[in-house]
C-alpha cells in the first residue's frame, strides 16, 4: 500500500501503526480467491446434485417469476434477422406493488432506495446455481451438438433457466464482412466441427478456415472435462468457442464473470454476440482487454476456467500458439458482420426516405432527450469503446442475497453495440432485461430522463431498425 | 445515525427458507459424512471447515468491534467517531449473540479472546488521543469492514450450515452500511486533517 507511508508522515504515530496492524492481520481464506478441490467423489457429488436439481430449478423459477412477466407476447410482424424467431415485446420487468413507471421516474434515487421500490428485475440476475456456477448451455444447442457430434453438453446439476422465447433465434444467421452481397450464409444450419469445412470452403480464406476449425474444436473446461470435478455424466472432450457463440452470434448461454471473487459476488454473464467484433476496441464487460487476439487467447482461461489458471492447469488447458493460432482465431472472428440494416446510412443515421415517422421520432429521442447517443454513438457502430458506471446502486440497498448471488454495484461496464440489437435478447451484461422496452424503462430511470409513453415507444421502434 | 437493529428472526429460520435466499450449496464442497435433511441438502447446523473458520473469524472480529467501539465512544474527539463507536458496540454486540447461538447449535468452538492484530490495535489506540485517535480508529474500521464484507460473501458461497449462511446473508448489508459510514467519516476527518486520501470504495 504505497498510500500508507505518505499518510503516516502526515498524521504521525497512530497512522504509522496502522500499517503494522494490517501486516499482522490474518488474510482471508484462500478459497475466497482460488477454486477448492472437490471434497467428495464424483458419484456422491452427482447423486447429490441430481437430487437437488428440482429444487434448484424451482428456486430459480421463483426468482424469474418474481422479476418478470414471462408470457409469449411477440411484437406483431417483427422477426429476428434470420426470420426464424419473433421478437418479444412489452415491458416484462414487474413493478413493485403500488408503483407505476411514471411514479418511479418521478422519484429521486434516494427515495426509490429508501422505499425499496426498484423493480427486482432491474437488479443483478443470479446464476441458476450460484455456489457452483459455470457454463450453462440452452437445450437447442445441446440437442444439435448431440445430434451432429455425439458430444454431451447436458449438465446433471442444472438446466438452462430462461424460456426459449427470450433467447436469440437458433441457429442464428451468419453475415460475412468480406461478402455483404451474399447475405446470410448459414443455410439455417449450426456450424460444427463436422460441417464447417464443407459449409465454408470457397467462402472464407485459408487462415479464416483454420481459425474456424479452432473455434469449433472442443477443449477441456471447468464443467466439461475428464476429472471428478465435472458436471457432465461422461468424461467430456470439452466445450468449443461456438458452443456459446453459436454461428458467431450468441445462444444466450451464460456463466459467471471471471473478474470478481468471492464466488457469491460473481455476477452472471450472458454470452455476447461476436458480430461486428472488428469495430470493438475493448473486449469483455469488465476486463476491457484491448484486442480480439488477447481476448481469444485468454478466453481459454476465463470462459473455460473462470479466470483460475490453477484449475485450468489441472483439467487440461489449451493455449493457442500466439503468432499463428491466436491470429487465426482473431481473424476469423473479425470477418463476421452485423446483420444488414437497410434503413441506416453510412454514418449510422436513419435514411429519412426509408425510415417511418415513428422510427425517426425514436432517433430524435435517441440523439436528444434520451441521451443514448452520448455512449451509443451511431457512427461508431453505436459504441463509444468505453466503460461506464451506471450507478444503479443509487436505487437499491446493496449486499442482499438473491438465490445465492450477493447483489453488489455493477461498477464500470463496457458499452454494448446496438447494431442488430433485436437479435440478441436477453439484455445487459447478465441478461437481466428481456426486451428492448425493458431497456428503455431501465435507462429512463438510471438517467432520470422522464420520457413520455410516446417517446419510449418510438425509441423501441428505432432500436428495432438498427 | 439510525441504529441498525439486527433482528433475531434469522436464527429461527428453517433450513428450507434459508436456502431460498442463499441458494443451494455446492455438493462438491460438502464435508464427507455430513448429515442431510434431503439428498444434497445439508441438515440444519451441519458445519463444514469453512463454517468453522467463519465462526472463528467473525467472533474474534465482533468482539474486537465491541471493545474498540466502546473505546471510541469514550476517547473519540469528533462526535461522528463517538457515535460510530457507540453503534459498533451495540450492533456487533447483538450480532455476536446471534452468532454464539448458531455456533452452539452447530457445536462449534467460539474463541473468546482478542486476536493479536486487535490486541495490538487496542493498545495503540489506548496510547493515542485526539485527531490521531479518531483517524487511526476509523481507518482501522474501514479496513476491518472491507475484509468482513469479503469474508461474509465467502461464507455465503462456501459455507455449508444453512443457518450460518443465512446469518451471513442477513448481516452483510449491515456490514456494507457500516463500511459506507466509516468511509464517509474517514473522508471528513481526512479533509479536516488535510490528508490527501480518497474515500475508500468497494470496487
Ligand atoms: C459461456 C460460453 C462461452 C464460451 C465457450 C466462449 N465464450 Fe466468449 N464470451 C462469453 C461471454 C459470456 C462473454 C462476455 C464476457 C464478458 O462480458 O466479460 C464472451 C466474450 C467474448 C469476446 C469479447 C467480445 C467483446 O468484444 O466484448 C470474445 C472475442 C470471445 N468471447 C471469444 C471467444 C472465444 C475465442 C472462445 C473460445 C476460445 C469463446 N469466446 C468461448 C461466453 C463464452
Ligand atoms: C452513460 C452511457 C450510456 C448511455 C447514456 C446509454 N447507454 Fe445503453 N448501455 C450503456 C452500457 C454501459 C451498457 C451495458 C450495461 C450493462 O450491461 O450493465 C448499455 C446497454 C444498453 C442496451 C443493452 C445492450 C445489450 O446488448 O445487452 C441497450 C438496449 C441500451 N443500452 C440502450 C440504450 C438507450 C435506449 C439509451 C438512451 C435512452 C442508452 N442505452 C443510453 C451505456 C449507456
Amino acid at each position: 500500500m504505497p498510500g500508507t507511508a505518505r499518510i503516516s508522515l502526515l498524521v504521525g504515530a497512530a497512522a504509522a501503526s496502522m500499517a503494522w496492524f494490517s501486516a499482522a492481520a490474518d488474510p482471508l481464506p484462500p478459497s475466497a480467491t482460488y477454486r477448492p478441490l472437490p471434497t467428495l467423489p464424483l458419484s456422491a457429488v452427482k447423486a447429490n446434485d441430481e437430487a437437488e436439481k428440482p429444487q434448484v430449478m424451482r428456486d430459480q423459477q421463483s426468482v424469474l417469476d418474481q422479476r418478470y412477466d414471462l408470457s409469449n407476447n411477440p411484437i406483431p410482424g417483427v422477426m429476428m434477422s434470420g426470420g426464424r424467431k419473433p421478437v418479444q415485446g412489452g415491458v416484462r420487468v414487474k413493478l413493485p406493488a403500488g408503483a407505476t413507471w411514471d411514479t418511479l421516474a418521478g422519484m429521486s434515487p434516494d427515495e426509490v432506495r429508501q422505499r425499496g421500490l426498484l423493480p427486482p428485475g432491474f437488479t443483478p440476475l443470479p446464476h441458476v446455481k450460484q455456489a457452483t456456477g459455470g457454463q450453462v448451455i440452452p437445450n437447442s444447442q445441446i440437442d444439435e451438438i448431440r445430434t451432429q457430434e455425439g458430444r454431451n453438453l447436458r449438465r446433471f446439476d442444472v438446466d438452462f433457466d430462461l424460456p426459449d422465447t427470450f433467447t436469440p433465434e437458433f441457429p442464428p444467421p451468419i453475415f460475412l464482412s468480406g461478402h455483404p452481397e451474399l447475405g446470410d450464409v448459414s443455410r439455417g444450419r449450426l456450424l460444427t466441427i463436422k460441417n464447417y469445412y464443407e459449409m465454408m470452403v470457397g467462402f472464407i480464406t485459408p487462415v479464416q478456415m483454420e481459425g474456424l476449425r479452432l473455434l469449433l474444436t472442443p477443449f477441456p473446461q471447468e464443467e466439461f472435462n475428464q476429472t471428478e470435478d465435472r458436471k457432465v455424466e461422461d468424461q467430456s472432450l470439452g466445450i468449443t468457442c461456438l458452443d456459446c457463440h453459436s454461428n458467431f452470434h450468441t445462444n444466450a448461454a451464460f456463466h459467471q464473470t471471471p473478474d470478481v471473487r468471492p464466488q457469491a459476488a460473481r455476477f452472471r454473464l450472458d454470452t455476447v454476440s461476436l458480430r461486428g467484433l472488428f469495430n470493438q476496441q475493448i473486449h469483455g464487460s469488465k476486463r476491457s482487454l484491448r484486442s480480439v487476439e488477447d481476448f481469444s487467447e485468454f478466453e481459454q482461461r476465463t470462459a473455460y476456467f473462470n479466470g483460475d489458471h490453477m484449475s485450468a492447469q489441472r483439467k487440461g488447458v489449451n493455449l493457442p500458439e500466439r503468432h499463428d493460432q491466436t491470429a487465426m482465431l482473431a481473424q476469423m472472428q473479425n470477418a463476421i458482420d452485423f446483420p444488414p440494416a437497410p434503413k441506416l446510412d453510412p454514418a449510422g443515421r436513419l435514411d429519412p426516405s426509408k425510415a417511418n415517422e415513428r422510427e425517426l421520432a425514436g432517433e430524435r429521442v435517441f440523439l436528444g432527450k434520451g441521451r443514448c447517443a452520448e455512449c451509443h454513438i451511431p457512427a461508431l457502430s453505436f459504441l463509444d469503446n468505453n466503460m461506464h458506471d451506471l450507478k444503479l446502486e443509487r436505487f437499491y440497498e446493496v449486499g442482499h442475497t438473491v438465490n445465492g448471488l450477493v447483489q453488489l454495484p455493477d461498477g464500470p461496464i463496457k458499452t454494448f453495440t446496438l447494431r442488430g440489437i433485436k437479435d440478441s435478447p436477453p439484455y445487459l451484461h447478465d441478461g437481466r432485461l428481456l426486451t428492448l422496452a425493458d431497456c428503455v424503462e431501465f435507462f429512463n430511470l438510471v438517467l432520470s430522463l422522464k420520457l413520455t409513453a410516446d417517446e419510449k415507444d418510438s425509441l423501441v421502434a428505432y432500436m428495432l431498425a438498427l | 445515525m439510525r441504529a441498525l437493529a439486527l433482528t433475531p428472526i434469522f436464527a429461527l429460520m428453517a433450513a428450507a427458507s434459508a436456502t431460498a435466499q442463499t441458494g443451494t450449496g455446492n455438493p462438491a464442497a460438502m464435508s464427507p459424512g455430513a448429515a442431510q435433511s434431503a439428498p444434497g441438502m445439508p441438515a440444519p447446523h451441519q458445519a463444514n471447515e469453512n463454517d468453522r473458520l467463519f465462526v472463528k473469524a467473525v467472533t474474534t472480529g465482533g468482539n474486537a468491534e465491541v471493545l474498540l467501539g466502546q473505546l471510541a465512544e469514550q476517547k473519540g474527539r469528533a462526535q461522528a467517531v463517538k457515535d460510530f463507536g457507540h453503534q459498533m458496540a451495540a450492533d456487533h454486540g447483538k450480532a455476536n449473540q446471534q452468532l454464539a447461538q448458531l455456533a452452539k447449535a452447530a457445536n462449534l468452538p467460539e474463541p473468546s479472546d482478542l486476536d493479536e492484530e486487535h490486541k495490538a490495535m487496542r493498545s495503540q489506540l489506548e496510547q493515542s488521543s485526539g485527531a490521531d485517535f479518531d483517524l487511526a480508529y476509523i481507518r482501522g474500521q474501514v479496513a476491518d469492514h472491507q475484509k468482513t464484507a469479503q469474508l461474509f460473501e465467502w461464507e455465503i458461497g462456501s459455507g455449508q450450515d444453512p443457518q450460518l449462511k443465512a446469518f451471513a446473508s442477513e448481516v452483510l448489508p449491515v456490514v456494507l452500511r457500516h463500511l459506507q459510514m466509516a468511509s464517509n467519516i474517514e473522508s471528513q476527518l481526512s479533509t479536516t486533517a488535510s490528508t490527501p486520501s480518497p474515500p475508500a470504495q468497494r470496487r
